[in-house]
């Protein structure tokens, strides 16, 4: 299953990278969006699925049974879940404001402080 | 748990909360702005002589042993790097009171600042690879909203382009962590300096190496990977540009550093020799980019692309004596950069522009003004006796010793180019005589708008940080005592590792 | 110690120099030219014991880590330098209060002259190759400085930008090569570099060494090509010219040539070079002098020979030839420093500099013209001056060697002589003879102030001409000495006997003389010829700061487009390109695919997944888009179900709606999606998305393959319960073992959200006027 699940990232990475190319602030907000999943889940693969038990402790034992899985991935994910949202909302209002003072949602109309 | 280590983290984090506690209360919340930065330089302070007399400091968050905790540890290079942020965490403090506009001060300015001196001190300090991770997105969007604080059209059109490049080097960032925890098992950065070393795929490990160049990269502002900078770093008040220019760029490179003396040296041919060429052409681009300019903030922020060129290339040449130049250069560029961008404030004051072609006349009214430029700008440019004189020539002697002529050759043509940059600035801004428009503003009495008491948080940081551009140059010795040993220690992985894992390897 | 002194004296001063001002007034100049007459002073105290063979050194530890150190050494070379830095200097001083009596930055430049002056005696006194190179760029920057003087006018700024630059240039050229030259020398102090000459001689890195040094001393110099740069820093005020830019600081590169010539000097190399460049600059300023009407560009350009007579001679290399450079350099600055300031006192009395306009002055200003008569006699080469010495010395030293390359670079030495004597002349004779013409002004005599410093100067001419042992002797022996690196007898005096260089004499007095006679009706003819054919590098440098100008532009607007997504596929091509080197081209990389254990499902929900995906990138509907969006991530939150990861799936899933919630929510307001991009970018943005993801593919399955490393999580399910007392080990180790992480999190979200709040209650419309709410 992991090296499908490879293949399913490279689509997931290959889709946000596209859509961040658009010329859309819109767009580029979603691509981001699926950016941010992209990685959440190559973390989650790279470090080496199990299908197997969670990583909790029965009341009783000491030690989860083994095998369980890798409980570090997964807080690292959950830490990079909560951070890229909240980034995320704020580039989301961000965007809104973009449009709102600039007037228009195409990037390539916005090339006025490169110049 | 060694407190020192701690502090600053702990002394941003707690300015932050209590300033946004009191939102409503300014002078309050300007009162503990400066408590908190002065505390900031003081600890980092107390923590640089300690790591100076006793050697790397190091503890563990929780007191979880090493690699499972997160280690927190300062050698020199860090120590350093912390004593620079709270010089300018302080300086530009100290400006603001004067200089930020009441609508932005009572939006939340001074604890985003320290919530930034924070991150920035986390990413100094870590031992960890995911813990840098944090730390970086904490100072990312602390800089995302100073950024966008107020909502003029520049600052937006700047900030989507900053938002959106420095949200695909975290992409990328998270994607390496997850590979490299994929390959070596541990996020312990000593850990992993062992662990990689002892691996045998080294494919994988190079082109780990190389995702992690990009995503420090980006930050970092290297060719080719600059261009949010000098779209963005000009559109916010000066204090958030200054404070930009000295601290987010250097983070990345930073990062790089540590990451390449540390982790990644199994493939120094490919790797620092890459990293080589790359400072070559990010000189040679940046400072190309300052001459065409006719923006102040414009023409330094590309002068900052032209620096980081400098920086890599004491990491390419991957000896102690050019690491020590790169230390010993970081500190020049910090010091001298957020001199200029802060008199680029004082410039603006009394022309009301930024735009070099419609200012003049500012070398026969002011001529403080005009040497409180020149010192740092020519420091810029290399030239004796500022520090960055010496910097340089510590870079060049490292660049013979390794007879890496071509990059000696470049350095000193873009040196050059630089000069030519600055006295464009010198020439329009201070020398020629002020257009029309402007030429009742200038030389009047209170140009710039302040007076009295007010004057002193404006001028002193400005002044203070000239004066220690020629300070260091003159008792360079002093400063290159220090970088010597941090780049020792910086090529000898082996002293960090053992603090950090102790006795077992 | 009193040598560091000398050298700082300067530095320490400028900033004094407005209460100087204040306390002195008009009379500041001579006070301030105290300091470098203290410094002649002292200097002259070492004649007598530098001409018995000793030298003076110190060195203080500076910046050893950068093996710099603050070493000074007086031999008889440095001593002569020395002398004419401080001496002339002291003469400056004076001269410049009174030519710019009442300037308002009249104080700037004292302390700029007083730093220049520091400067040039910290690159003649230096020991240290590194002490003298910042010396040398002080120089640089205090000339710029000082050619800016009369910023107001744009061909002042571009004057000092075009120094600064051509100087600079040389300059960091230079510390290349002193850079190089310390290393392989295994020192840094000039007095150990000297005595490895031979080693130098034959060493690999000998030619770059001496390209990247020669650069610097013959931009400093002014050399053929480089010499453009002198007659254009004229705009300087004019005791300005006189001691930088004819006495002192283009003097420098020779004084390196000089100094290296132990070093570097006797290869085959270093003589064709300079003697090339010597002998083309000398007969090109010459030339260029002849046609000029500003007296100050034909001192100038007149200038630029003398310098390149003295890079011939050092070129020659030979006793003789080093004894004439000697004097020929002191001859030459004791009369072009007066001149120059002739030149300043008909500017000033007259109000012009235009030599058509000048005519029979003698009557109005005497002691001027006696003066000017003087340096011009000194600058022909004439009996009884120090330049009749000087120029017996250089004919001596050319008619040595016979054969084609010596005959002919002596004969273009007359020539060039010819046409010094004829503008020694045209300079100092011609203004005060004829009858009187028109001048803006009416003539009068100048102030003491004024006459001074070229009165001095000529004096010492004629003095030194009539009794040259009892001056100089002592001082010429010593400083030859030090050039050739090995002990040399010397003797001087007006009377040679009759002698080739006698006759050479002759020659080009009486030629030079017919010349100067003709000049009307020959002047004009030369103008034609250098309008049109000394097109080279005076133009050239304008032309060149504007390619770098507009390659700068381009450059900017190539890469600084303003397009995001231009941005953006640079940054992932090139994330592509370096990651994708080393993974494949580093050997075994992939095991074999493990497809092991793969349930129907798992293979559907990654295909839905992917489709998800897809469609959220092609969707024409914004609502669409983000239900795809939407998809991708519950369906994700599966993924962590089906392999471990319950707590995982809960917060995505949470997150997920709530993001999908505030999208929504946003996007209500924003615009429909509009096709934009043509075809053609669709297709290539797509195929840079598949590379890259195809990239991120690979670097997985390669992290996947050879799976046996241990990971550090054992220690986390081992510890959970007994120490930190929780049994859901990812929370403990979010709230526990990786705290900090946690720290930052919160801090992420807090900052977030009052980032919110202000994008969306804090709207300033235009540029906030910063300081007008402040002042309120």
């Amino acid at each position: 299953m992991d090296t499908i699940l490879a293949f399913v990232i490279g689509g997931l990475y290959a889709a946000g990278i596209y859509l961040i190319l658009r010329r859309s602030i819109v767009k580029l907000i979603i691509g981001l969006a699926l950016l941010g999943q992209a990685a959440n889940l190559l973390i989650f693969t790279a470090a080496g699925l199990t299908r197997a038990q969670p990583p909790i402790v029965a009341e009783g034992s000491e030690v989860p049974i083994n095998p369980s899985a890798d409980p570090l991935p997964q807080a690292l994910i959950l830490t990079a879940i909560v951070i890229s949202f909240g980034v995320l909302a704020f580039t989301t209002v961000l965007v809104k404001r973009v449009y709102q003072t600039v007037g228009t949602d195409d990037l390539d109309d916005m090339k006025a402080t490169d110049r | 748990m060694n407190v020192l280590l701690i502090l600053p983290m702990l002394i941003p984090l707690l300015t932050a909360s209590l300033a946004l506690l009191a939102w409503n209360h300014p002078r309050l919340q300007r009162g503990l702005s400066v408590f908190g930065a002065a505390s900031l330089l003081g600890a980092a302070i107390a923590l640089l002589t300690v790591v100076w007399s006793d050697g790397i400091q190091v503890t563990q968050g929780g007191n979880w042993p090493a690699p499972f905790g997160i280690t927190i540890i300062s050698d020199l290079f860090s120590a350093i790097m912390v004593g620079l942020t709270g010089i300018i965490g302080l300086s530009v403090v100290l400006y603001s009171l004067v200089s930020i506009d009441p609508a932005r001060e009572s939006f939340g300015f001074h604890p985003l600042i320290h919530v930034l001196l924070m991150g920035v001190c986390g990413a100094f300090l870590t031992g960890d690879i995911f813990n840098l991770y944090v730390w970086f997105e904490v100072l990312l969007i602390a800089s995302f909203v100073l950024l966008a604080l107020g909502g003029e059209r520049a600052q937006m059109e700047g900030a989507i382009k900053y938002v959106t490049l420095n949200l695909l080097s975290s992409a990328i960032f998270l994607a390496a962590i997850g590979l490299l925890y994929g390959e070596a098992g541990t996020l312990n950065m000593a850990d992993l300096a062992i662990r990689l070393g002892n691996s045998d795929r080294q494919g994988l490990t190079t082109a780990l190496a190389m995702l992690f160049l990009v995503a420090f990269g980006i930050k970092a502002a290297i060719f080719p990977l600059f261009f949010w900078l000098p779209a963005s770093y000009h559109t916010p008040p000066v204090v958030i540009s200054t404070i930009f220019a000295a601290l987010l760029t250097k983070v990345g490179v930073y990062s790089l550093i540590r990451v390449f003396t540390l982790m990644f040296t199994q493939d120094t041919a490919l790797t620092h020799t890459l990293i080589l060429v790359i400072a070559g052409f990010t000189m040679v681009t940046g400072v190309l980019g300052a001459i065409a300019q006719v923006e102040f903030r414009r023409l330094l922020s590309f002068l900052i692309v032209c620096e980081i060129g400098f920086l890599l290339m004491g990491l390419g040449i991957f000896t102690p004596l050019g690491l020590a130049g790169s230390v010993f250069f970081m500190i020049h560029a910090i010091i001298s950069m957020s001199a200029l961008f802060l008199l680029s404030g004082l410039t603006e004051r009394i022309c009301h522009t930024f735009n070099l072609k419609q200012m003049g006349g500012l070398y026969h009214s002011y001529p403080a003004l005009a040497v409180l430029f020149l010192v740092p700008a020519l420091g810029l440019a290399g030239l004796p006796p500022m520090a960055g004189f010496f910097a340089k020539v510590t870079l060049l002697q490292a660049a013979i010793e390794v007879e890496s002529y071509t990059i000696v050759i470049v350095a000193l043509v873009v040196s050059l180019l630089v000069l030519v940059a600055i006295a464009r600035v010198w020439n329009e801004a201070f020398w020629k005589n002020p257009p029309d428009d402007i030429a009742g503003l200038v030389g009047r009495p209170g140009a710039l708008q302040v007076s009295g008491a007010r004057l002193i948080p404006l001028l002193l940081p400005v002044v203070t940080l000239a004066s220690l551009t020629l300070i260091m140059g003159i008792a360079a010795e002093a400063i290159l005592a220090i970088a010597m040993d941090a780049g020792e220690q910086l090529m000898n992985p082996s002293g960090y590792i053992q603090a950090v894992l102790g006795g077992q390897q | 110690m009193e040598l560091v002194a000398a050298v700082l004296a300067g530095f320490v001063i400028a900033p004094f120099v407005p209460w100087i001002r204040r306390a002195g007034r008009d009379y500041t100049g001579w006070i301030i030219a105290l300091v470098p007459l203290f410094i002649c002073v002292y200097l002259a105290t070492l004649i007598g014991p530098i001409a018995d063979g000793e030298t003076r050194r110190v060195s203080y530890d500076w910046i050893p880590s950068l093996h710099i150190n603050l070493s000074f050494y007086v031999d008889g070379l440095s001593l002569a330098f020395g002398l004419l830095i401080s001496g002339i200097g002291a003469l400056i001083m004076v001269y410049a209060g009174g030519y710019l009596k009442g300037h308002h930055h009249l104080g700037r430049l004292y302390a700029y002259l007083l730093m220049f002056m520091g400067s040039m005696l910290g690159i003649v006194l230096a020991d240290n190759i590194i002490t003298l190179f910042v010396f040398w760029e002080l120089t640089s920057i205090t000339s710029y400085l000082l050619i800016g003087f009369n910023h107001h006018e744009a061909k002042a700024r571009s004057a000092a930008l075009q120094a600064l630059v051509v100087t600079v240039l040389g300059g960091q050229l230079m510390l290349g090569g002193l850079l190089i030259l310390g290393y392989v020398s295994g020192s840094y102090e000039l007095t150990e570099i000297l005595t490895q000459g031979d080693m130098l001689r034959e060493h690999s890195l000998y030619v770059p060494i001496l390209l990247l040094i020669l650069a610097g001393a013959f931009t400093k110099s002014a050399q053929v090509p480089f010499h453009f740069w002198l007659p254009g820093a004229m705009e300087a005020p004019t005791p300005v010219s006189a001691y930088l830019h004819s006495a002192t600081m283009v003097k420098a590169g020779v004084y390196v040539l000089a100094r290296f010539h132990p070093a570097l000097g006797g290869t085959d190399l270093w003589t064709i070079i300079l003697v090339t460049a010597g002998g083309l600059t000398m007969i090109v300023g010459a030339y260029l002098a002849f046609p000029q009407s500003d007296l100050k560009r034909v001192l100038a350009y007149s200038t630029v020979s003398a310098l390149g007579t003295l890079v011939l001679l050092i070129g020659i290399g030979t006793e003789r030839a080093i004894e004439g450079a000697v004097v020929f350099l002191l001859v030459h600055s004791l009369y072009k420093g007066a001149l120059f300031l002739v030149a300043g006192i008909i500017d000033h009395g007259t109000g012009t500099r235009d030599i058509n306009m000048l005519g029979g002055l003698r009557k109005a200003m005497p002691i001027t013209a006696v003066v000017a008569g003087l340096a011009a006699l000194s600058m022909a080469g004439l009996p009884p001056m120090f330049g009749f010495i000087g120029k017996e010395l250089v004919y001596d030293a050319l008619v040595e060697e016979s054969g084609f390359v010596p005959r002919f670079v002596a004969g273009i030495t007359v020539a060039a002589n010819i046409l010094l004597l004829v503008i020694a002349g045209i300079v100092g004779i011609g203004p005060f003879f004829g009858r009187n013409r028109d001048t803006p002004e009416h003539p009068h005599e100048a102030p003491p102030s004024l006459l001074t410093g070229p009165a001095v100067l000529a004096g010492l001419g004629l003095a030194i001409g009539l009794i040259p042992t009892l001056f100089i002797g002592s001082l010429i022996q010593p400083a030859t000495q030090a050039i050739l690196g090995d002990p040399v007898a010397i003797s001087i005096s007006l009377w040679h006997g009759f002698n080739p260089a006698l006759a050479l004499s002759a020659i080009t007095v009486g030629v030079g003389v017919g010349i100067y006679f003709g000049r009307g009706r020959l002047r004009p003819i030369a103008l034609q010829i250098y309008d049109w054919r000394w097109y080279g590098p005076e133009r050239a440098f304008p032309r060149i700061m504007e390619g770098l100008d507009s390659i700068a532009l381009t450059q900017t607007r190539l890469l600084q487009s303003g397009f995001l997504r231009y941005y953006l596929l640079t940054i992932i091509i090139t994330t592509v390109a370096v990651v994708s080197y080393p993974l494949f081209g580093r050997g075994e990389l992939f095991d074999r695919p493990d497809f092991g254990d793969v349930r129907f499902y798992e293979i559907g929900l990654g295909v839905l997944l992917l489709m998800a995906a897809f469609q959220a990138a092609r969707s024409n509907s914004r609502l669409g888009a983000i239900a795809a969006l939407g998809v991708v991530g519950y369906g994700v939150a599966l993924i962590y179900i089906f392999y471990g990861a319950p707590d995982l799936a809960m917060t995505q899933v949470l997150v997920e709606t709530l993001m999908v919630v505030l999208l929504v929510l946003v996007f209500y307001r924003l615009p429909r999606y509009v096709q934009r991009s043509t075809r053609g970018n669709q297709v290539r943005d797509a195929i840079v998305a598949l590379t890259a993801g195809g990239m991120m593919t690979a670097l997985i399955l390669a992290s996947l393959s050879f799976e046996d490393r241990t990971t550090i999580s054992a220690y986390f399910d081992e510890n959970s319960v007994p120490l930190a007392h929780g049994r859901n080990i990812v929370n403990v180790i979010l709230v526990d073992f990786r705290a900090l992480d946690t720290l930052g999190e919160i801090t992420v979200l807090a900052v977030a959200a009052a980032g919110v709040f202000a994008l969306l209650r804090l709207r300033l419309a235009e540029p906030q006027d910063e300081e007008a709410d402040r002042g309120a």
